[in-house]
């Protein structure tokens, strides 16, 4: 049977949006995708290849052993050091790079009430509590002492 | 300290009540241009449905706007996928979703449902409507215009019988092909707010019927406006009889639309689930004016009014009343729709999901996800409409008016 020319027409320029989308495809995936899922294989080693930067509790034992040793005995022993101090990475390797300020701000981030939070974490208003600054009656490392 | 209570003063005024702690500083992530990317779908799958009136249920009448609301179609089609690469952010990478397209993701599938409605149904349906044309311009225009129309003939020059009766059979076979298409395109938007069923406002199976019933009262009126647009700039007359049969087909599709979104919102109250509290409040306060001043008052009451109206009176009113009445609505319904899109996009991200708080939000004005730019990207569909109707609606062929009607000859 003989196509119509319009009917052939359109068959070759359907066939040729589809040949270019077929190649594209071939071109643009990238090589190793679905290696192991619906992702890039080679990303795994791409995101594994970045430097971390956090450096970790375990990091400040070597210089602050003893602050480790106040915080792991008092209420904020989950915590960890960098949730307060912010990254120290490079603080760690180099001390002459110092972190950022700690400030009083930092304790309100947790302890400032708020109803979504669980009723087990202790929760003040901070207008109501007996001051701003929080450092003056709470050791930040060990929150229930006093300095 | 201050800079910390800085944020807690600051983030507060703009919640009340109870909301989650990552939710209070947040403002709505989907914003005005989410709000137009469903309404541009929308006008593209109610101009196509409007124009297959003509193709596939014979309605004569709505002859003379065939071109004009396919045409129409076609110019907001192309745009339809800007507001999302807009606020992709990374609109290059747009590509991805075609290269390596998962079953199980919507946003994939669409890329293929956009394909396949522009390529296989909207552009083919066009091609085999003005092939004939092409061919006739082809060689009587000179220059790039020419040249243009010579490119679009494909090379087929055959203007037999048998070959125009095989484009009319395509175009009919395109058409009913086309009309389930246009309602998987747009349903499949109110597919995806639908299927979010964390969030009371979206998941809801009714939403892809709304989402398409909006859409074909919004593209109808669409079609209305640019018709009459049209044939004033081109200081001819009005077809009547056309427009008065698009002013019942608005009537009705407007009318089905109302009662189904009616019939949503009863079904919410008498379920009344557990976010309902919210959004009562929503409907209240949040969205009052959007809602019921911009969608229920202005977008569905008064249109239905004054169309109803003309159905009831029809012929008693002088004709141009009629026609300022139905310019009118169909003005306020394409408003309305927008203002239905953005209650739909911004009321579902207004509350907390603890149905206790609700959060406020601020347009932006400049910034990827300010409003100008989806002022811009509304502007971009009329300027490529401008241009496809200065290409293929010449002045004398188009827009003559169905013969029945003897004083309005002198458009021919
Ligand atoms: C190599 C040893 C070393 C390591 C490891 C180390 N520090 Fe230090 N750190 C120091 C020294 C030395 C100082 C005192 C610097 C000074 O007072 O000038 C210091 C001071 C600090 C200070 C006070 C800064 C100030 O403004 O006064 C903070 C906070 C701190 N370190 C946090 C950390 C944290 C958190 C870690 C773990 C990620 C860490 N350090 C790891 C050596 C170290
Ligand atoms: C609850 C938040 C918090 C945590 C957790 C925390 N710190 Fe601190 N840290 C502070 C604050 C606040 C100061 C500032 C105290 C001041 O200004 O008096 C501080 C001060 C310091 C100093 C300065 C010297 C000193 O003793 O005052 C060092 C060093 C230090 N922290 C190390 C650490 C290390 C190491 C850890 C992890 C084992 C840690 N911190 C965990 C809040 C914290
Ligand atoms: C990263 C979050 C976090 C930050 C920042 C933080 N805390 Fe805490 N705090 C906790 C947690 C978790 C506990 C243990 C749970 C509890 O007992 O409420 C705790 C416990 C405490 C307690 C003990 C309550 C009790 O009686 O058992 C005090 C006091 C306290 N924090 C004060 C502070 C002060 C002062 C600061 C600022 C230097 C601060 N916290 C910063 C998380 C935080
Ligand atoms: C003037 C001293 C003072 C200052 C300043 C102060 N506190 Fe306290 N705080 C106390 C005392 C005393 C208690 C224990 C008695 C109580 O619970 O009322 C306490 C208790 C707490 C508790 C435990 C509450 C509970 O329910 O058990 C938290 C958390 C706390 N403080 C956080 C802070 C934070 C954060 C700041 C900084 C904004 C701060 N405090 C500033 C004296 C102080």
């Amino acid at each position: 049977m003989k196509l119509p020319p319009q009917i052939l027409r359109l068959v070759l320029v359907a066939m040729a949006i589809v040949g270019s989308y077929l190649i594209a495809r071939a071109v643009l995936t990238p090589p190793t995708f679905g290696e192991y899922g619906w992702y890039r294989g080679a990303a795994l080693n791409l995101i594994a290849s970045r430097e971390p930067v956090f450096a970790g509790k375990q990091a400040c034992d070597e210089c602050h052993s003893d602050i480790l040793h106040n915080l792991a005995k008092d209420a904020h022993k989950t915590l960890s050091c960098e949730g307060c101090h912010g990254v120290s990475r490079e603080h760690s390797n180099n001390p002459d790079i110092l972190p950022v300020k700690a400030t009083g701000s930092h304790c309100i981030r947790c302890h400032e009430a708020n109803l979504a939070r669980p009723v087990w974490l202790k929760q003040i208003i901070v207008k109501d509590h007996y001051g701003p600054k929080c450092t003056e009656c709470h050791l930040p490392h060990q929150p229930t002492k006093s300095p | 300290m201050n800079e910390v209570t800085n944020i807690v003063v600051e983030a507060l005024p703009q919640v009340q009540g109870y909301v989650y702690p990552n939710e209070a500083g947040l403002h709505p992530v989907w914003s005005t241009l989410i709000v137009i990317y469903p309404y541009i779908t929308g006008l593209v799958a109610g101009a196509f449905i409007m124009a297959s009136l003509v193709r596939v249920f014979n309605v004569k009448a709505l002859a003379p706007v065939y071109r004009l609301s396919m045409l129409t179609a076609l110019a907001f089609l192309l745009c339809a996928t800007l507001p999302l690469l807009c606020h992709l952010g990374h609109p290059e990478r747009c590509y991805e979703i075609m290269m390596t397209p998962h079953m199980t993701s919507p946003m994939a599938i669409f890329g293929f449902v956009y394909a396949w409605y522009l390529m296989a149904v909207l552009l083919l349906e066009l091609w085999f409507d003005f092939r004939q044309d092409f061919v006739k311009w082809s060689k009587t225009t000179p220059g790039f215009q020419g040249l243009i129309y010579r490119v679009l003939t494909l090379g087929v020059t055959d203007l037999s019988e048998k070959s125009v009766r095989l484009d009319m059979k395509m175009e009919w076979i395109l058409s009913i092909v086309g009309i389930p298409s246009a309602f998987l395109l747009h349903g499949y938007v109110g597919f995806i707010f639908g299927s979010i069923k964390a969030n009371p406002w979206w998941g809801n199976v009714l939403m892809p019927i709304m989402f398409i019933l909006s859409a074909i009262v919004s593209g109808i009126a669409l079609c209305v406006f640019n018709y009459i647009v049209l044939t004033w700039i081109r200081r001819k007359t009005v077809d009547m009889r056309c427009l008065d049969t698009m002013a019942m087909f608005l009537f009705y599709a407007l009318l089905v639309d109302a009662v189904v979104e009616t019939l949503d919102v009863l079904h919410r109250g008498f379920a009344a689930e557990e976010g309902f509290a919210v959004l009562q409040t929503m409907i209240r306060e949040k969205l009052f004016y959007t809602l019921n001043i911009g969608q229920v008052l202005v977008g569905t009451l008064l249109p239905l009014l004054m169309l109803g109206l003309l159905q009831l009176l029809r012929r008693r009113v002088p004709e141009a009343a009629r026609r300022t009445m139905i310019f009118c609505s169909g003005a306020m319904i394409m408003f309305g729709v927008l203002m239905m899109r953005w209650n739909v996009v911004m009321g579902g991200q207004f509350f907390s999901k603890s149905f206790r708080g609700v959060m406020s939000y601020k347009m932006e004005f400049a910034g990827q996800e300010g409003w100008l730019i989806s002022v811009a990207i509304l502007c971009l569909p009329p300027i490529i409409l401008t241009v496809l109707v200065k290409l293929f609606l010449s002045e004398s062929e188009h827009l003559k008016p169905s013969e029945h009607l003897p004083e309005t000859g002198a458009n021919s």
